[in-house]
């Protein structure tokens, strides 16, 4: 049998579910063909007056900040140390790992000249945000990728690269929540700019700030979203006992966020707040929606404990963040005399297909590489005997080589 | 671009006097010649009143803008030239991730397109709405006036000032200033007392007179702050708060694990490990106190 024979064989064995992702990837990927063979002008509603749309609101500034459970929950499980979450950090770090791909992946899409993304790396310019932003995301995505590599060498029992990244494991950690506190907030100050043109509802000075703090509770949300979705669909052990340690920290970064966002807003912005009665809808719709709902939810002990419950308020948190994501990068710029922007199908296509491409990799890794058996204690870091004479060898050691250690 | 202490006085700056523009639109014209920029299909009453074309666009740098009046019961029209303003700071440039604006000395604010990557994020930072993106190309760059560059830098004047038969005067900007405010103290009744782009975003190279209100006219109200230390009060701290957030995180991971190392010492000076396993780590070390 081929190769592309066994690929096509294994693929049928796929739940329906998982072709019709397959599906939605491949018409995404036929729309960016399109958008790159008769230009955004074309294939997008994207003009003058909206040079930004669905793709900067949604594949950027929405999905950077959901993804985020990987440089959050690296932060509570190694450097507070909270060791018993440890089961939830490699699924975590997978889907930050996807997240920051795809979200390159709608950057060069949206870019006019994606050929040339490598310029920002040659000239620079510290004074925009932007160039802040993408030197972030190329340096946190090749952390991800080093703490991805993890399973992958598990999985192949390379011993010595295995060796090496448990070393690095800690300086990438931390490397990862400073890389990420610096472009979660600057994707909040490349709105600062748009000083008359961004709603007093969300622009002010703390915007950068806001965007860290949600991007923090946002990334604690997804975490909880992606292990009871897990366990839901994909036969994955109950990890709600964990959840509610992440239920405990939520409603406390939600309050501070609150509490900064309504400060600022009150005291710290210029211009009218009433004047728009849409926009103070989704103003208010984000905060409460998004921020008061789900923080009193956790508050109450059995509402941590409930899986239910932990699903619900975390997608609440997450609805919220993307309602804020869309109300500073569109909604909010929209002047009141202008046409209003929406998404043409090209637009639509690609982003929904960014999407399914998230969900289809993360269970063909999870299928595919050890993701979920990951326990910290079983995982042979020693290099066998056999290594040490050949080094062709080393191939062939079992997966999770758990026995090797006693 | 933070530092407020540079000196625009000299700069090469646009007098533009509304009040004795006859709309002749010699200057779009002028425009487009110069930059060899192709003819827009365009209909009459396609924007608000009689303006042609109805947007700046990746084709046309300039325009004339009309406004409708009435002044002792006759219509009357009051005109706006709309071009790039050449900040003094401009936000297009403090933004463009990769430095493909420049403010230069002379005082046109220049594009470099080999550099552009098209991210657009100029087009969401110029107050004035200026750059223009190329939407009928597949891979498209962005377009602005150019403030003729080519030109001043030659020792001529720009080409829509060269045309203008009335409104347009061209000089350094204190000079430009003077002129300006001589115009408003000698004839107060003719002018709205106002110089736009003397303060709006910091400081322009362009300069307006009008005789009515500025709203009234289509200019946008614009900050007199200059816009790029909107953004830079927040990016300046990136230094500090990397460091700040690597460090603490790196002594906060010193502590937590501080007792779990000690432990870990106390075990190997109780046991009688050979020197091998001494580079076995933490969770092993447990598992194996686990299992003894």
């Amino acid at each position: 049998m081929t190769a592309a024979k066994l690929i096509i064989n294994e693929i049928k064995g796929y739940h329906n579910f998982l072709k019709f992702m397959i599906a939605l990837v491949g018409l995404g990927a036929f729309a960016s063909l399109v958008r790159f063979i008769f230009g955004l002008g074309v294939t997008t509603n994207l003009n003058d007056v909206y040079p930004w749309g669905l793709w900067i609101s949604f594949d950027v500034v929405t999905a950077v900040p959901l993804a985020a459970g990987a440089f959050t929950l690296g932060a509570i499980v190694h450097c507070f140390h909270i060791k018993k979450l440890e089961p939830l950090v490699r699924p975590a770090i997978v889907t930050g790992f996807l997240g920051y791909s795809l979200v390159s992946v709608g950057l060069l899409l949206d870019l006019g000249q994606p050929q040339r993304a490598w310029h920002t790396m040659v000239y620079w310019n510290v004074h925009s945000p932007m160039f802040e932003v993408s030197m972030c995301i190329m340096a946190y995505t090749t952390v991800l990728f080093l703490e991805f590599l993890s399973p992958v060498c598990e999985k192949f029992g390379y011993h010595l690269p295995l060796r090496v990244l448990r070393w690095l494991e800690m300086p990438l950690v931390i490397g990862a929540a400073s890389i990420s506190t610096l472009h979660q907030s600057s994707l909040g100050t490349f709105f600062l700019i748009a000083v008359d043109k961004l709603h007093a509802l969300w622009y002010n000075p703390l915007l950068p700030l806001l965007f860290w703090l949600s991007a923090i509770f946002t990334g604690i949300s997804i975490i909880i979203l992606e292990a009871t979705m897990v366990h839901r669909f994909m036969g994955q052990p109950d990890e709600s006992e964990l959840l509610e340690v992440l239920t405990k920290i939520l409603p406390w970064v939600l309050a501070v966020y609150l509490a900064v966002k309504l400060a600022a807003t009150t005291l710290l912005s210029h211009g009218p707040l009433f004047d728009r009665p849409s926009l103070l809808a989704l103003f208010v719709a984000e905060i409460v929606i998004g921020v008061i709902i789900p923080m009193v939810m956790f508050m109450k002990q059995a509402y941590r404990e409930d899986q239910r419950m932990q699903l619900r308020g975390a997608s609440l948190v997450i609805f919220g963040l993307v309602l804020n994501r869309f109300n500073v990068s569109m909604f909010g710029m929209e002047q009141a005399d202008q046409a209003i922007y929406y998404p043409s199908v090209i637009e639509s296509l690609v982003t929904i297909g960014i999407i399914a491409a998230h969900v289809l990799f993360f269970v063909l890794l999870a299928k595919y590489f050890p993701i979920f058996e990951h326990h910290p204690e079983t995982v042979d870091y020693s290099i066998p005997d056999h290594a040490h004479s050949t080094a062709a060898d080393h191939g062939h050691s079992p997966a999770t080589g758990s026995g090797a250690v006693h | 671009m933070s530092s407020t202490s540079a000196d625009f006085t000299t700069s090469k700056t646009f007098l533009i006097d509304t009040t004795k523009c006859t709309g002749c639109r010699g200057c779009q014209v002028a425009c487009k010649q110069w930059n060899q920029l192709k003819a827009e299909d365009t209909k009459f009453f396609s924007g608000e009143g009689y303006q042609n074309p109805p947007l700046m666009s990746e084709f046309t740098f300039t325009r004339v803008k009309f406004k409708d009046y009435q002044k002792n019961g006759q219509n009357e029209f009051a005109f706006y030239k709309e071009m790039c303003m050449h900040c003094n700071e401009p936000a297009c440039a403090s933004v463009c991730p990769v430095g493909a604006f420049k403010k230069t000395t002379e005082g046109p604010v220049v594009y470099d397109a080999k550099r552009c990557i098209g991210c657009r994020f100029c087009m969401i930072a110029c107050p004035f709405g200026v750059p223009k993106y190329e939407w009928s190309k597949a891979f498209p760059l962005v377009r602005k006036c150019t403030g003729c560059y080519s030109r001043i830098k030659e020792g001529l004047q720009p080409a829509c000032a060269t045309a203008c038969p009335t409104a347009i005067t061209y000089g350094s900007r204190s000079d430009m200033l003077k002129e300006a405010e001589k115009r408003l103290k000698n004839r107060p009744e003719r002018y709205h007392q106002a110089i736009y782009g003397k303060d709006e975003a910091g400081g322009t190279s362009v300069l307006y007179l009008t005789h009515q209100p500025l709203d009234e006219l289509g200019f946008k109200p614009v900050t007199k702050r200059a816009l790029p230390s909107y953004t830079w009060q927040a990016l300046r701290l990136v230094p500090g708060i990397f460091l700040t957030v690597g460090g603490g995180l790196s002594l906060l991971s010193w502590f937590t694990h501080r007792s779990e190392r000690i432990r870990r010492e106390e075990a190997f000076k109780n046991s009688k490990v050979t020197p091998e396993t001494t580079n076995v780590e933490t969770s092993e070390a447990e598992t194996k106190e686990e299992h003894q």
